[in-house]
C-alpha cells in the first residue's frame, strides 16, 4: 500500500472512444478505466454522457497531458477549476498527469515536452505540484515520461529528480514502466536502477504499453503489445511497490476491446492472488447499455440526404 | 562543449521555437538563438540535431491529425499534400492555445476565406458546416422541450414568449451548397461544390449530429428565436427582411418539425 492509502484498483484499460459501444454493451469484466481528462472537460456531447455512464459501474482515474507541471508559463487554474469539477463528477480516484511541459507564451504543444533535471526546475516544479495538489484538494499524480533529449544543463537523473520531487512536493507517483525502458533505450541507462531508485511507498499507480523500436531510438507510441523486458520491469516494479493499480495505455492502432484487455490480464501474473483491496474495483450491475450512437464520426440523421 | 547555464524559461522558449517551425529542424535550429549542440546532449546513435528533431517532426504531425480529425472533408477535397500545406501555414498564424486540441480548428474557416487558395469560398463553407458540427457534438446537453410545448402556450401570451434554444445548435447561412458535398463525402463520393445559397441547422439529438436543410424563410424565422427574440419580435425580424408574414400553416409546420427535432429547451413568457 503506499502512503497515500489510495486503493490498489487492480488491472484497469484506458478508456477510448472506439470502445465506446462495446463497454456500454457488454459491461466488460474491467477492474478500473482510466480517462484522459482533457477529452472529457470540456464537452458535454457523447464522450462525457459514456464517462458518466461508465463511472456509475466502474472507478475512474483521470490522467491529463496538458497540466504543463514543469512550464514556466503561470498555472492554468480556469483548467484546473474543470479538472476538479470533473473529477468531483465522475468520483475519481485520483488525478494523474506528467513530469513535463507542454508550451510556453500561451501556445499548446501538445507533446509532454522534457524536463532539464537541476536544482533550479526541481524547486520550480516542486513549488507547482504542491500548489496543484492544494487546489485539487488531493495529492497530485506525476508520471515519469518517455523522452528524446537530454539537456545540457541536466545535474542529476531522472530517477532522483523525481524522488526529490515527490519528497518536496508530497505528490505519488505514476511509474510507467514502458516509458523507463524508452528513456533507458535512448539515453542509454540501465532501467532496473531507475526502478530500484523510485520511493516504492509513493507509487500510487504503474503504467504499461507498447512502443516502436526504430533501432537508434524507441519512439512511445502505444500502438501495440508490451514487450517481453517492459513486462520484466513490471515484476521488478511490483517486487518493491506490491500490488499497485496498473494500466494498460494503447492509443493508437487500437485493436478491439477483448485484445487490449487480455493484454492488460497479463500483469495479474505479477501480481498475487486476490490481492486487489475488496470493494476497490470491480463493476456494479446496473445495465449500461445505450441505444445512443457513438461519438465521431457524426451520426447521420434523417435530413442528411437532401 | 555544450554550455549549461541556460535557465529553465529561455531553454523552454528555445525548444518550443525549434520543435514548431515550419521548416525543416536544421533551419529550425539555424533560425534559433541558442545552438541545439549547448543545450542538447548527444546520444550513442543520434547527433543533439537528430534528438530534437524527432519532437520537431511529432509536432506537424499531430496538428494535421488533430485537424483532419475535425476536417475530415476539407482534407479530402484538398487531398494530402494541400491540405498539409493549409495546415503548416494555418498553425502559423494560428497555434494552440488551449488545454484542449478542440479549440485548434476554430479559426480555420476565416483563415481559409481570408487565403488565396483556389475554390475559397467553397472550402470557407464546407469548413464552416466541419466546425459546426464539432461544436454541436461538443456542446453541453440540455433536455429538448415536449414536442406539444409550444402548441400549448396560451394564445394571448403567444406574442411575448421566448423560445429558448439548446445549447446544440448552429445556423448557417452557405453560398455554397457544403451540406451536398458533405454527404457525398460521407457516401464516399466525390464532392462538387456547387454556388447556391443554402440554410442549415446543425443540432444534437440523443448525442447524434443532424444537418437540417431550411428554407431562407424558415432560417431567418429561426435565426431571431435563436437570438432570443420573442415569437412576436421575431415575426416582426421576419416582415423587415423578407416583406410579408410567415404564413400560419409555415409557422405551424417550422415549431412542429423543431420540436420533433429538439431544438428548444424552454419557453420563457415576458
Amino acid at each position: 500500500m503506499n502512503r497515500f492509502n489510495f486503493p490498489d484498483l487492480g488491472i484497469g484499460v484506458g478508456l477510448r472512444t472506439v470502445h465506446f459501444s462495446h463497454i456500454l454493451g457488454s459491461q466488460p469484466d474491467v477492474d478500473w478505466f482510466e480517462a484522459l481528462s482533457e477529452n472529457y472537460m470540456d464537452t458535454g456531447g457523447r464522450p462525457r454522457y459514456v464517462l458518466e455512464k461508465v463511472a456509475e459501474q466502474y472507478p475512474i482515474v483521470l490522467h491529463g497531458v496538458s497540466l504543463s507541471i514543469g512550464g514556466t508559463d503561470p498555472l492554468d487554474f480556469d483548467y484546473l477549476r474543470k479538472l476538479k469539477s470533473l473529477a468531483r463528477t465522475v468520483n475519481a480516484r485520483w488525478i494523474s498527469d506528467h513530469l513535463c511541459w507542454t508550451g510556453v507564451s500561451g501556445r499548446n504543444v501538445h507533446d509532454l515536452l522534457p524536463m532539464p533535471y537541476n536544482a533550479e526546475s526541481l524547486r520550480h516544479t516542486a513549488e507547482r505540484v504542491r500548489v496543484v495538489s492544494d487546489f485539487l484538494e488531493t495529492p497530485l499524480v506525476v508520471e515519469n515520461p518517455s523522452s528524446y533529449v537530454e539537456f545540457a544543463t541536466s545535474t542529476m537523473t531522472e530517477w532522483d529528480f523525481l524522488a526529490a520531487l515527490a519528497e518536496q512536493s508530497d505528490c505519488g507517483l505514476l511509474l510507467d514502466v514502458n516509458n523507463i525502458y524508452v528513456s533507458s533505450f535512448n539515453h542509454g541507462f540501465d532501467p532496473n536502477v531507475y526502478v530500484d531508485a523510485i520511493p516504492a511507498d509513493r507509487v500510487v499507480q504503474v503504467h504499461l504499453a507498447g512502443h516502436q523500436n526504430h533501432g537508434t531510438h524507441i519512439i512511445d507510441t502505444h500502438n501495440d503489445f508490451v514487450i517481453d523486458e517492459v513486462w520484466k520491469l513490471y515484476g521488478r516494479a511490483c517486487g518493491r511497490t506490491g500490488d499497485v493499480s496498473t494500466l494498460l495505455e494503447w492509443d493508437a492502432d487500437i485493436p478491439d476491446f477483448p485484445t487490449v484487455h487480455a493484454e492488460a490480464r497479463k500483469a495479474s501474473a505479477f501480481r498475487s492472488e486476490g490481492s486487489r483491496e475488496s470493494g476497490a474495483g470491480g463493476r456494479k450491475t446496473a445495465d449500461l447499455r445505450s441505444p445512443t450512437p457513438d461519438s465521431r464520426p457524426y451520426s447521420e440523421g434523417p435530413y442528411a440526404a437532401v | 562543449m555544450p554550455q549549461s547555464d541556460v535557465a529553465l524559461a529561455p531553454l523552454q522558449e528555445w525548444m518550443q521555437a525549434v520543435v514548431t517551425h515550419p521548416s525543416d529542424v536544421y533551419e529550425a535550429a539555424d533560425a534559433a538563438d541558442i545552438a541545439v549542440d549547448d543545450v542538447i546532449l548527444p546520444s550513442q546513435t543520434l547527433q543533439p540535431i537528430q534528438r530534437v528533431g524527432i519532437y520537431h517532426g511529432m509536432y506537424m504531425l499531430r496538428m494535421i491529425e488533430a485537424l483532419t480529425v475535425d476536417y475530415a472533408a476539407v482534407a479530402q477535397f484538398l487531398g494530402e499534400h494541400h491540405f498539409e500545406h493549409l495546415v503548416r501555414d494555418y498553425v502559423q498564424q494560428f497555434p494552440s492555445r488551449s488545454y484542449t486540441f478542440n479549440r485548434l480548428g476554430d479559426s480555420l474557416p476565416a483563415y481559409i476565406a481570408s487565403s488565396s487558395m483556389q475554390r475559397r469560398t467553397f472550402l470557407r463553407d464546407l469548413a464552416k458546416l466541419e466546425l459546426a458540427m464539432t461544436h454541436v457534438f461538443d456542446e453541453a446537453e440540455a433536455e429538448p422541450l415536449p414536442a406539444n410545448a409550444i402548441a400549448s402556450i396560451a394564445p394571448e401570451e403567444v406574442a411575448d414568449a421566448r423560445i429558448i434554444p439548446i445549447p446544440a445548435l448552429r445556423l448557417l447561412a452557405l453560398d455554397y451548397d457544403a451540406n451536398d458535398a458533405f454527404q457525398a463525402f460521407r457516401d464516399d463520393r466525390p464532392m462538387k461544390p456547387r454556388r447556391r445559397k443554402t440554410y442549415l441547422a446543425v443540432h444534437r439529438r440523443d448525442y447524434g449530429v443532424y444537418r437540417m436543410p431550411l428554407t431562407r424563410e424558415a432560417f431567418v424565422f429561426l435565426e431571431a428565436l435563436v437570438a432570443r427574440e420573442t415569437i412576436g419580435s421575431a415575426i416582426e425580424t421576419f416582415h423587415r427582411r423578407l416583406r410579408r408574414f410567415p404564413a400560419q400553416s409555415e409557422l405551424f409546420t417550422w415549431f412542429r418539425d423543431w420540436s420533433a427535432a429538439g431544438l428548444f429547451t424552454a419557453i420563457e413568457v415576458e
